[in-house]
């Protein structure tokens, strides 16, 4: 945008500008945009390289030259089509969204039982549970996280992608504090009144808070099913497997920038990392959208 | 919808009542526990219930016949393979695994206490029951009682399955883990091989001092200070850098609000493990960052003045103290930023705007208006997490640890103890478990991080716990 342009919409706005001197008027603004411009730049920086990389015909990491000075589709080709000792993409994706979708519909189930319970319904005992379960929360999950082995070792469930779902999902009741804020602002009364017409606590679960709260429940539904794409360090643990097909996204493409790898596969890397991101990029911005909806909806609560 | 006050006391003299006040039946019900249902006419529950009491009387049995007697020593008999030169294999002694009793000796502990918790409930039930008959009331049939468990009863049907997954995935796994806190489970005490025993407090001794051969105080020290300081740090810069941002962007002189917004959102959608994995190869010893600084000059200047020791020929942005935790709080300021400006976004949208237009006819200027009305307004609604983001950093695992793969220590001190100056309690213990299989003092971290957050959590957070004021938003 030119900088009459620019100046010519802020004066049409705000008639007082135009008596303001020329730094005002026209630097400002610039300096504005330049600033903005100069941030976005930063964080979009590593976006591009990441991108660009994908794209470059040398496998490893180039130091001199911010573009690759050889373009290329092989990176794509080899993770798709190409499968060896240490890529198979199209196993990793199928692993992961397999873990993801169960892990979605069972976490997301928990979540909403959980979440119900605590803000919809009155019992002995609630308080404490519910102090009880943030209490468990801040638990390093790391630390548990061998135990967790040592149990999933116990009920035969190690190195196995229902492990890894059992693993990811079960635990996902704790996690109602969200959902449960969101309950809270649906009003009492509407409940009491369906309640007198006969209607027993499942019905107006299912009839009345569930379909009060889509824009929440969208965004525990995308938000768990995303969780199991991120985590490297448990997979890791879990799954012990040195064949490639049965690792998930998460382990595959951290196994790749390993000292011994980094050098060959870096920018197959690189493309795995853009795969990953378009899916996910959708799923966010979906998300996003459900999440804003549903904080505004429910009324900012302190 | 009143909430009956829960008390310890309250709750054992119901059931002592039950048991003096109850018919012969409701007593027998203290050993087997249905008959008091089937007394009652509830010949389906009384089944069921009974089943559930002998299934766990087998579970128990089993547990409790094999690994309860081992609990206090975890174990006497060592593994040994002998060979059998008769049949020409090796033979096994029968030897007892520590880990195994250990943690079934939790599992069985976990499982008595619900049954115990179930065994209570029961027998008031029964009493309840009982009393209503004799009052001439209304007995449920099975069917009845099934359809409360969608009704008054729900909580129960929806509670049932989270909590076993939470009591399997975490309950277990952290009473496991805090006891192992208490043993000498280490590199030199794996089962199956060898034995671990309980060692009492030893382990929490070992943290707290240091000596010449043991560097775990002076470590714990460093990286405790280190955690805390990180924690700080990330959660206020990221905070008030997402609100700065949000209210640049949203600033009505700012045009194309949304194309910079999205610019800034991008760096989101791709997983964080990619991005922080990328940006610490940028930032690498041999990384492109380097590469340019050294093509411009810039590392000579640096060694120059002294920032970066002679002679190392590139800028230790993410191996050296000093310059790698900048670098660790700059590049999660890159991560976290966008994440705030959202939540920022759409609360600065949210502001009450009456109070603005009063504030502007009166004639307060903007810097005014931000720092008297919006920002207490943010931090009215988004203070409290603030504390929760304090504690999410604590365990910020994956910042660290990702940008800090190659990081290598040059103290002797941090190095025996297998540490690293950039690294949290958190990272420090994963290293422990994981590759030094030194999971006595893991679980002494841990529990010493789990109880900082505690009580950072009691502090200040404690009405989100409470929810105490839930009532007035419904």
């Amino acid at each position: 945008m030119a900088k009459n342009d620019l100046s010519k919409i802020t004066s049409a706005e705000n008639p007082v500008v135009v008596k303001a001197p020329f730094s005002k008027r026209v630097v400002r603004p610039v300096l504005r945009h330049l600033w903005l411009a100069f941030l976005s730049f930063i964080w979009l920086i590593p976006i591009v390289w990441l991108f660009v990389t994908s794209l470059s015909g040398y496998p490893g990491i180039n130091t001199n030259h911010f573009f690759p000075q050889t373009w290329s589709l092989a990176n794509y080709k080899k993770l798709l089509f190409q499968p060896d000792t240490v890529v198979n993409f199209p196993a990793w994706f199928k692993n992961s969204m397999i873990i993801g979708i169960f892990t979605c519909l069972i976490s997301s189930l928990f979540v909403m039982m959980t979440a119900y319970a605590f803000s919809c319904m009155r019992f002995k005992g609630r308080k404490q549970l519910m102090s009880f379960s943030v209490t468990l929360g801040m638990f390093p999950g790391v630390l548990s996280m061998i135990a967790i082995y040592f149990v999933m070792k116990m009920i035969g469930l190690t190195n196995s992608i229902v492990g890894l779902i059992v693993i990811y999902s079960a635990g996902s009741g704790l996690g109602f504090l969200i959902l449960k804020g969101f309950f809270d602002t649906i009003s009492v009364s509407l409940r009491e009144s369906a309640k007198l017409d006969g209607a027993s606590e499942l019905t107006i679960f299912l009839k009345i808070v569930l379909p009060l709260s889509k824009p929440m429940i969208v965004y525990t539904i995308i938000s768990s099913f995303l969780n199991p794409w991120m985590d490297f360090v448990m997979a890791q643990l879990m799954i012990r497997s040195k064949n490639p097909k049965n690792w998930t996204v998460a382990m595959g493409l951290y196994n790749l920038v390993q000292k011994t790898l980094v050098g060959k596969y870096f920018s197959v890397f690189c493309a795995g990392g853009v795969m990953v991101a378009i899916p996910i990029s959708i799923l966010f911005v979906l998300m996003q959208k459900f999440y804003v909806q549903g904080i505004t909806a429910g009324g900012v609560k302190g | 919808m009143e909430e009956d006050k829960v008390s310890l006391a309250g709750y054992f003299k119901d059931f002592g009542r039950a048991v003096k006040n109850g018919n012969i039946w409701t007593r027998l019900s203290l050993i087997i526990m249905g008959l008091g249902h089937l007394a009652n006419g509830q010949y389906i529950k009384g089944c069921i219930v009974t089943a559930v009491e002998v299934l766990f009387a087998w579970v128990i049995a089993l547990i409790g016949g094999t690994y309860w007697p081992k609990l206090s020593t975890l174990g006497t008999v060592q593994r040994k393979e002998s060979f059998d030169p008769v049949t020409m294999t090796k033979k096994v002694n029968n030897f007892d695994n520590s880990l195994l009793i250990l943690l079934f000796s939790i599992v069985g502990i976990v499982i008595c206490f619900f049954f115990a918790l179930y065994y209570i409930y029961n027998l008031k039930q029964i009493y309840k029951v009982q009393q209503a008959k004799e009052a001439g009331g209304h007995v449920n049939t099975f069917r009845e009682d099934c359809r409360e468990m969608v009704n008054g009863k729900f909580y129960v049907t929806l509670l049932g399955l989270p909590t076993m997954g939470v009591v399997l995935i975490n309950v277990i796994p952290i009473v496991f883990m805090t006891c192992i806190g208490f043993t000498n489970y280490d590199i030199d005490h794996q089962p199956p091989t060898y034995l671990f025993t309980w060692v009492g407090l030893k382990n929490f001794q070992t943290l707290f001092t240091s000596s010449v051969s043991d560097s775990f105080g002076y470590v714990f020290i460093r990286i405790l200070i280190w955690t805390i300081i990180w924690a700080v740090v990330a959660t206020f810069s990221t905070f008030f850098g997402g609100i700065f941002l949000a209210k640049f962007i949203n600033d009505k002189r700012t045009k194309l609000p949304a194309m910079w917004r999205t610019f800034f959102v991008i760096t989101i959608a791709i997983p964080q493990f990619v991005t922080l994995l990328l940006v610490g190869k940028m930032f690498g010893n041999n990384g492109i960052v380097n590469g340019i600084c050294s093509q411009i000059g810039l590392t000579d200047f640096l060694e120059n003045i002294g920032l970066v020791s002679k002679g190392l020929g590139y800028i230790p942005f993410l191996s050296k103290p000093g310059w790698a935790h900048v670098m660790i709080i700059l590049i999660n300021i890159w991560v976290g930023v966008p994440y705030q400006m959202l939540s920022a976004t759409g609360l600065l949208m949210n502001i009450p705007t009456d109070q603005l237009e009063a504030a502007k006819i009166d004639g307060a200027s903007e810097r005014q208006i931000f720092w008297k009305i919006t920002m207490p307004y943010i931090m009215f609604v988004m203070g409290p997490s603030l504390v929760t983001s304090i504690i999410a950093n604590i365990n910020n695992f994956n910042v660290i640890y990702l940008l800090t793969t190659d990081y290598t220590t040059t103290n002797m001190r941090f190095a025996t103890s297998h540490g690293k100056e950039v690294d949290l309690l958190i990272t420090w213990l994963f290293n422990l478990t994981n590759n030094y299989s030194n999971f006595k003092m893991a679980s002494v971290i841990g529990i010493i991080t789990f109880v900082i957050c505690v009580a950072l959590t009691l502090l200040s957070f404690s009405r989100l716990v409470r929810g105490d004021r839930e009532e007035e938003f419904q």
